[in-house]
């Protein structure tokens, strides 16, 4: 297993669409250990593929106060149901921020395990917000796509510039 | 993902009071999705000592904040509450406020963070009230010597009060389950009623999930009790302004067939009832999304009860919603006013000649209550108020008022108006 990096907006790299698995082998496996562990590390509750630069329609969850649950979805397919909520959502690939987003309140997700298997799944709450959040990623879209043009303005200056800080 | 704000409980809170001070949100919208108990600790507390935390860090603070830092002034709050108010250590307090700035992304902060609160006192100064001065005058111009007692009991913290839905468990059954779960408890005045020693997450009292009990102040509960007692078998029952539903649980766990229509003019409101009502396993009620203060949903067959729980000021949950005294304004007081008076005008005519309507409210404010009561009277010769009694609060001209006094209790008015044959 291995850390990777987490990719972080403005890059273009998160714009990238993801393609689709087309077998669950050994290196997708190998894939989601390493997502498992970035999330883990971050520590965040959810990871796309594209966000560790790999565009690979698989995404990583584990909203739980243990970290003990993961949910990995590979090549996930949304519906979504129910009234609007608003959370306040932060991105690993957006780091020191969080805005209200709203989003639908559940979801119903079919999608395979790691083992390649399908699988379906109903979430409402923190873990249908997450699940919507991590598929935006996978068509390149960011949550701060969500708010208005000022606010993505100012947070893409303030990371571009404590990117060139640290470069 | 990042998770909620991740790992700073008091950056959180510092959110959830901008939201509420700053856009107007609800306190129980906020926090719907929040469960740590010091977050939650927090943002209530903030709520119900905010004019005096206001007053405490502006006095610091060299100027004012940019209006885009109210996040960050609320931050300030949850520092003060922590320093004044609760027994967190002064070092630990400040400490972990100042990285709760760098959790709001507001790293630049940190200094006039930890300025603001070494400058503080560690203990509130003076006896404010906690209370908007509007709302201050009005419960001081009526209740008088008896006001300061009042304003108190606003900020204290809400016992929890539980419902046994007596349609899944008898009352002596679930309060055997509470004390194998070591759960302390004293009973209320019904048989039904439990009142918790010390709050907890209702998904982790026994039976909750299958609907065993629902949460409802005690208080509640008699003016429930009450309304059940005006009722026998095949009554036809109006509950006018039913959601969230806890008085309409409470009749239709009395065992007895009910007739029961109920209304709310929110769709959304009505939605979260009818999954309560599932929860509770109750069915057998027609939900009408429709607006009170018309008839076009009545079939004009008229009713042998008709219940107006009308929305108010919310002026007897203040223990409960700290957010109102922030929030509300004059002007919606004077505005759902109105609509009271106008509800008990229209739906007086749904109701059949020697049957009863009971009118209620969450209030304590007479302008609300026996002042909405006597107009009505005064206007319709067929009314006369027949007084009720309860077993705590006082007898008003025209009703009875519970009082947050009573610390079982939130403060709530009722009365009980019979037509005339």
């Amino acid at each position: 297993m291995a850390l990777l990096d987490i990719l972080t907006f403005p890059d273009p790299r998160l714009r990238t669409k993801a393609q689709p698995v087309t077998v669950v082998d050994a290196m997708i496996r190998t894939l989601v250990d390493d997502m498992l562990e970035t999330m883990y590390g971050a520590p965040g509750i959810g990871l796309a593929a594209n966000q560790v630069n790999a565009a690979k329609r698989v995404i990583v969850i584990d909203i739980s106060e243990n970290r003990n649950e993961p949910h990995v979805f590979i090549n996930p397919r949304l519906e979504v149901a129910g009234g609007r909520v608003e959370t306040d959502e932060g991105c690993l690939s957006v780091p020191g921020f969080y805005e209200p987003v709203t989003r639908r309140e559940r979801v119903h997700v079919e999608a395979l395990d790691q083992h390649g298997e399908p699988f379906t799944l109903e979430a409402e709450g923190l873990l249908s917000v997450c699940i919507q959040h991590e598929c935006d990623h996978l068509e390149g879209k960011l949550f701060v796509d969500y708010l208005s043009n000022l606010k993505r303005a100012r947070i893409r200056q303030k990371l571009s510039k404590s990117q060139r800080a640290r470069a | 993902m990042r998770g909620h704000l991740s790992h700073s409980d008091r950056a959180r809170a510092a959110r959830h009071l901008a939201r509420i001070v700053g856009r107007g949100d609800s306190l129980d919208n906020v926090i719907r999705r929040e469960t740590n108990p010091l977050c939650l600790e927090l943002t209530y507390g903030c709520l119900r000592h905010h004019f005096s935390l206001v007053e405490a860090v502006e006095a610091r603070l060299a100027r004012p904040l940019r209006a885009k830092d109210l996040d960050l002034f609320c931050l300030l709050l949850v520092g003060a509450y922590q320093l004044q108010r609760m027994r967190v250590p002064g070092h630990a307090a400040i400490n972990e406020t100042v990285s709760a700035a760098r959790a709001l992304g507001k790293p630049w902060a940190a200094a006039l963070v930890n300025a603001v609160l070494r400058k503080l006192p560690t203990h509130p100064i003076g006896d404010a009230s906690d209370h908007p001065p509007w709302l201050q005058g009005k419960i001081e111009t009526q209740y008088g010597d008896h006001a300061p007692a009042l304003l108190r009991a606003n900020n204290q913290r809400a016992p929890m009060g539980l419902r046994v839905n007596r349609r899944k468990i008898e009352p002596a059954d679930y309060r055997a389950l509470l004390k194998r779960a070591d759960i302390a408890f004293d009973d209320a005045w019904l048989p039904e009623s439990i009142l918790l020693r010390k709050p907890q997450p209702s998904a982790t009292l026994p039976g909750f999930k299958d609907g065993a009990i629902a949460v409802q102040d005690v208080g509640a509960q008699l003016v429930g009790g009450f309304m059940r007692e005006q009722l026998q078998g095949g009554c036809r029952v109006l509950d006018a302004c039913a959601a969230p539903g806890g008085k309409l649980f409470h009749l239709l766990e009395s065992g007895l067939a009910l007739d029961v229509t109920a209304l709310d003019n929110a769709p959304m409101r009505l939605q979260a009832l009818s999954e309560m009502a599932q929860r509770l396993g109750h069915g057998g009620f027609r939900a009408i999304t429709a607006d009170a203060c018309g008839l076009a949903w009545w079939d004009g067959e008229p009713f042998d009860l008709v219940i107006i729980d009308a929305p108010c000021s919310g002026s007897g949950t203040l223990r409960r919603h700290p957010d109102i005294k922030v929030t509300r304004t004059p002007q919606q007081v004077r505005r759902t006013n109105r609509l009271q008076g106008a509800l008990l005008r229209n739906l007086w005519r749904t109701v059949r000649p020697g049957c009863t309507l009971l009118y209620c409210t969450c209030s304590i404010l007479a302008e609300e209550n026996d002042q909405v009561v006597e107009s009505f009277l005064e206007a319709h010769e067929d009314a006369r108020a027949t007084g009720v009694v309860l077993p705590t609060g006082a007898a008003t001209r025209h009703g009875w008022q519970m009082l947050p006094t009573d610390p079982a209790t939130d403060g709530f008015y009722l009365a009980r108006i019979d037509k005339q044959a």
